[in-house]
């Protein structure tokens, strides 16, 4: 049978399906104002104030119907995104850029989401996708705080983003998302992914531009000829932070869509703070003080031959 | 291009005629409902983060528009919401959407060098123009992607938006 | 993504009083991967005529050699340099022998002609000549350029003002493309003088 033919009655009653697609119903109840104020049930605003449900095309081919519509609105892909715990709490940091194939289509994203003040999300792949269902978490997370009057911890936002991401799972959502936050077990970060994985690490990178990120912040860069500033647990907020900055500038140098700004947040038991925001176009000319003529010198020789 | 508004907030979408119109209608109907809740019009942030919800809600069949939502906010200073087809939004300085973006975006960069929201220290983002400027280089960018996109062309409709009220200019484009 | 978009490029030749500019971007990449910073994509014929080959590099390094080739036999049997005119011929006629396995390549021509009369062009990868009065833009960031210049161009600029104007044109143009950028190459052509100038650019 056609296991989209479940999805007719969604509007009716909720026994009428056991498919999995029930869960497709996106529980907004969160997002809208609270019921009319005046009367207990108002034909007129029923249509408007009922939580909308996600539309979805009558079509055989749902798949291929998916694989035409991405293309058609082409989602902002291409990101480097890091984050990483050390003794002092976690670092999390990123680029900025938004494209679509070839174009950038914003120099000025904010892919590091604040969920609350003691928890960060991090944006990869679908910038819609990211920015909704971080929204969500962030109301998901402020109900849990009303209902059990404490901070919900790490683990458990992240496997709630989880849970509703492996709901969608082959229906097109595209996110690669790090959370991470301080609760009351101390600093937390998890990966989670549209694909339903959710990994617990000391250090993740996401995006386009990861392995680049991952290059520098595993062996480091060189302050001076026998210092080398390298991930290992005890770095100093500020050494933290500066590997963090290197890092995604050197993934936006060297990947076409990374760029823009280089955010650095830190989250410390008392919350999370930004550090630093810096455009990378600046931060070449300060990691490379301008010396001359040397490409000059080679530009010449490359034409001769 | 078809131009909507609400009393601070302005609306340009460009895309599928038919999803355009659909769009704007259910956000005037969400508006409408407001105002007689609460007898006060919709901010602009927060209509920005209805039409984002209201994207979304199209995720898997999405309104072919494209959209840039421009207003006043709280504290009475210029605000635009630009926005792709499935509801990400982004607060910023300029923006433009549609087919004629990619020509008319790196100009607008060029003249009006807006300093990112992200950089800290922070920098003020509001770009120094008078009115009359504003509205000649909107001119500019209009003729100049009218000559080569092909889809953008006969008319131009500007609406400017200010603490005294709202008052529209129209310029005529290339016919072809 | 389309092999003309595999290593990332962008050129633009415009006209002044009496002068032309061509510019390009330095970027030298495999698709999202930056390689190299200091590419070369314009191409000295002679003294008055210059050539950007924006597409695959791989062409466009074979087809200035080949174009070379081409010119220095001209030279040595006509015992003076080609016309600009002449030259986008020339490339014409080469790319279309490879009219059904084409040079990956949309190249750019700019030059001095007769009384300085400067003459700019650009042709698709198989050698229909494209003639214009104002600018010409080929590349990845094509569609960012022509905004940019259609924007920003005038008649009958000065070199200096011309210069500034391509320059501008150039780097608005490649800051809003993934695959281009990362510096830019200016070459101003006078009767008297040929100015080059490497600009910075963001490197990202």
């Amino acid at each position: 049978m056609d296991p989209f033919a479940a999805i007719e009655p969604r509007n009716s009653d909720r026994t009428a399906s056991q498919s999995r697609f029930i869960n497709m119903k996106l529980d907004t109840s969160g997002l809208e104002s609270t019921a009319p104020h005046f009367g207990t049930s108002c034909e007129l605003f029923s249509g408007f104030s009922a939580a909308p449900s996600f539309d979805l095309p009558v079509t055989t081919d749902f798949d291929g119907f998916q694989k035409e519509s991405i293309q058609m609105v082409k989602p902002a892909k291409g990101t480097t995104t890091l984050a990483f715990i050390f003794k002092e709490g976690v670092m999390v940091a990123a680029d900025s850029r938004a494209s679509m194939g070839g174009y950038i289509s914003s120099q000025s994203v904010k892919k590091i989401i604040e969920i609350n003040p003691y928890m960060l999300g991090t944006m990869a792949g679908g910038a819609a996708d990211c920015q909704f269902w971080h929204r969500n978490l962030g109301i998901k997370c402020r109900l849990h705080e009303l209902a059990n009057k404490r901070r919900i911890s790490v683990t458990g936002a992240s496997k709630l983003l989880a849970n509703i991401l492996y709901s969608y799972r082959g229906m097109g959502l595209s996110v690669g998302t790090m959370i991470a936050g301080w609760d009351e077990t101390g600093p937390g970060l998890y990966y989670v992914d549209s694909e339903g994985g959710r990994l617990k690490g000391t250090r993740f990178s996401v995006g386009s531009g990861s392995p680049y990120a991952y290059g520098v912040l595993d062996s480091g860069y060189l302050i001076s000829y026998n210092t080398c500033i390298r991930y290992k647990y005890d770095l100093s907020v500020e050494e933290a932070a500066e590997l963090a900055r290197r890092s995604i500038y050197h993934a936006t140098f060297r990947d076409g869509a990374s760029g823009g700004v280089a955010s650095v947040y830190h989250v410390g038991p008392n919350g999370w703070k930004k550090l630093s925001g810096d455009d990378v176009g600046e931060l070449y000319y300060q990691y490379n003080p301008v010396s001359t003529s040397t490409v000059e010198q080679e530009m010449a020789e490359s034409s001769s031959t | 291009m078809e131009i909507q508004r609400a009393d601070k907030c302005v609306m340009a979408s460009s895309g599928f005629q038919a999803d355009v119109k659909a769009l704007q209608k259910q956000l005037a109907a969400r508006h409408l409902i407001y105002q007689h809740q609460h007898n006060k019009q919709v901010s602009c942030p927060a209509m920005a983060q209805l039409l984002s919800n209201t994207l979304y809600y199209k995720r898997f069949f999405p309104y072919y528009s494209f959209n840039v939502l421009g207003g006043l906010d709280n504290e009475g200073k210029g605000c635009v919401y630009t926005y792709d087809a499935v509801g990400s939004y982004e607060r910023v300085g300029y923006s433009s959407q549609g087919s004629g973006s990619t020509l008319i975006m790196p100009f607008l960069d060029n003249q009006l060098k807006s300093p990112s929201p992200l950089l800290l220290p922070a920098q003020d983002a509001v770009t120094p123009l008078s009115e009359s400027e504003a509205v000649d280089l909107v001119k500019t960018c209009f003729a100049s992607a009218t000559e080569r996109d092909i889809y953008t062309g006969d008319k131009l409709e500007i609406v400017v938006l200010n603490k005294e009220g709202l008052h529209r200019e129209y310029m005529e484009l290339r016919k072809d | 993504m389309s092999i003309f978009e595999y290593n990332g490029s962008a050129v633009v030749a415009m006209v002044g009083k009496n002068c032309f500019a061509i510019a390009s971007d330095r970027r030298l990449g495999v698709q999202l991967q930056t390689i190299a910073t200091d590419f070369q994509r314009i191409f000295k014929i002679h003294d008055r005529l210059f050539i950007g080959l924006s597409g695959l590099a791989t062409d466009a390094q074979t087809l200035y050699q080949r174009l070379v080739f081409r010119h220095k036999l001209y030279q040595l049997r006509e015992e003076r340099d080609m016309k600009p005119e002449t030259f986008a011929s020339l490339v014409s006629a080469l790319l279309y022998e490879k009219r059904f396995g084409p040079y990956f390549c949309q190249p750019v021509i700019a030059g001095l002609g007769d009384e300085d009369k400067p003459f700019i062009c650009t042709m698709d990868s198989i050698g229909a000549k494209e003639l214009a009065k104002d600018f010409v833009v080929a590349g990845t960031a094509s569609e960012s350029l022509y905004g940019a210049c259609e924007a920003m161009f005038k008649p009958d600029m000065e070199p200096e003002e011309l210069f500034e104007t391509v320059s501008q044109a150039l780097l608005a143009s490649v800051d809003r493309d993934c695959l281009s950028g990362w510096g830019g190459h200016v070459y101003v052509i006078t009767p008297t003088e040929v100015k080059e100038t490497i600009l910075k650019g963001r490197m990202d």
